[in-house]
């Protein structure tokens, strides 16, 4: 139930990106909302179950995204690797800490994507656009990003909830 | 220290690996099926929010639509006006295209589709329409609008394509300045503006020069309208002059589009 959670979330987040965020107009310029996912997942599942995750969500990333296949699965493998790296030595449920991680990851994609800009040979035109959009996605993810696993985690008790009242429900004696 | 060695062997498999993904745009096929399967949801939501912008626009906005309609009414009567006078210069062009052995030129197949998705990522530009190979589509056709070129088609699924717009950093459409036709490569850029790219300092280009598809890139067929020139940079060591071009299509609302199923084809009869 708590996988179906997982893949309903990243899905919905996917889709919300790809469809709804690009016709509004404060929303257009966002963070990749899949960053808080993948620090969610890795921070709240063991490690075997978090990487399935996290390739299947940078699979759907890299395939629906213009970018060079592998860019959005290099960034999330970073990222969860960095996230179990830091569960080593701190707590992760301390809110303070997970937006610093967004923030981080934030910063990570963007400095990958502006790599692959380099890459691909063609330089940055306007220097000031690209500062403008990384700062604008910075501010977002401090402002929203502790929301957006918030929600997540509120999601992840609902279902858990649910379940163990169905489950309960039929193993009670007599139903 | 293995962690250290450990750690910089990865980073230097994953800049490898990415160094030669970012070579060129090969789908190993398996896109295919993500696009196949988030495709669908993406066409539900993005329909959900068209039909109920247009219940808003349509019903609480007539006051507006009623001037617009005043305005549309007398703009219709000049377009009637150029119209006939066009369709003059069209007679006459046939006429000489026919005593110059030029190919007739026939009407291209097009096919309508739906912008149902966009990229998820903001250093990139495509999009996912809603028509694929069952429809007729495949990698490398042209997608246009009224209002000019769009992009071309990258990849395709059953029911489903990606689209790269020509405001992406890997796109590019041979191009020629309408006035003078001085050619050059229209590139993407991180903005929401295109770059004439290899055009000659020497060449006349203007701020407000209409630039067009020559036609040679083999994707495009000739003529198209990309863009308006916004700004011309000579500097006097280049040998190339540095102009941004603003594309007539607003890639922010872009909603419909029409795909080219014809790919151009040369333009003269071969001699017999």
């Amino acid at each position: 139930m708590i996988h179906c959670f997982y893949i309903s979330a990243c899905l919905g987040l996917i889709i919300f990106q790809t469809t709804v965020m690009p016709n509004l107009p404060l929303l257009d310029r966002f963070y990749d909302l899949l960053l808080p996912f993948v620090i969610y997942v890795g921070a709240s599942r063991p490690v075997r179950e978090s990487l399935i995750f996290v390739l299947f969500v940078g699979f759907l990333m890299d395939s629906l995204s213009g970018s060079p296949f592998g860019v959005y699965l290099t960034t999330y493998l970073w990222l969860l690797i960095g996230v179990e790296f830091i569960s080593k030595f701190l707590r992760l449920g301390n809110r303070l800490l997970l937006a610093l991680l967004v923030l981080g990851g934030v910063i990570i994609e963007n400095i990958i994507f502006i790599g692959i800009w380099g890459l691909l040979g063609s330089g940055v035109q306007y220097p000031s656009e690209v500062t403008k959009r990384f700062v604008i996605q910075l501010l977002a993810a401090i402002g929203t990003g502790p929301f957006l696993l918030w929600a997540l985690s509120n999601g992840q008790k609902r279902v858990e909830k649910w379940q163990t009242a169905v489950f309960a429900q039929r193993d009670k004696p007599g139903t | 220290m293995a962690l250290i060695l450990g750690l910089a062997a990865l980073i230097t498999v994953n800049l490898i690996v990415l160094s030669f993904a970012t070579r060129s745009y090969s789908p190993l096929g398996m896109g295919r099926v993500a696009i196949s399967f988030v495709a669908p949801f993406q066409k539900l939501i993005t329909r959900s929010m068209r039909f109920a912008r247009e219940v808003w626009e349509h019903y609480f906005f007539l006051v507006a639509v009623s001037q617009e309609n005043q305005r549309l009414k007398k703009s219709l009567s000049q377009a009637v006006e150029k119209n006939n006078h066009l369709r003059e210069i069209e007679l006459s062009n046939l006429r000489l295209r026919s005593l110059l052995n030029f190919q007739q030129s026939t009407p291209k197949r097009v096919l309508a589709a739906e912008v149902i998705g966009k990229d998820p990522s903001t250093w990139f530009n495509t999009v996912i329409i809603d028509k694929g190979e069952a429809e007729g589509l495949r990698k490398g056709l042209a997608v246009v609008m009224s209002e000019g070129i769009v992009g071309q088609v990258i990849e395709t699924s059953a029911h489903y394509s990606k689209v790269m717009l020509i405001i992406d950093r890997n796109s590019a459409v041979d191009a020629l300045i309408q006035r003078t036709r001085a050619r050059g490569v229209i590139k993407g850029g991180a903005t929401d503006q295109c770059y004439l790219e290899y055009a000659l300092r020497k060449h006349d280009i203007e701020i407000g020069d209409t630039v067009i598809s020559s036609g040679l890139d083999g994707v495009y067929p000739k003529g198209l309208r990309i863009g308006r020139v916004s700004d011309i940079i000579r500097r006097n060591s280049a040998i190339f002059q540095a102009v941004t071009v603003a594309p007539f299509v607003d890639f922010e609302t872009l909603e419909e589009v029409l795909v080219i199923l014809d790919p151009p084809k040369h333009e003269f009869e071969t001699e017999q």
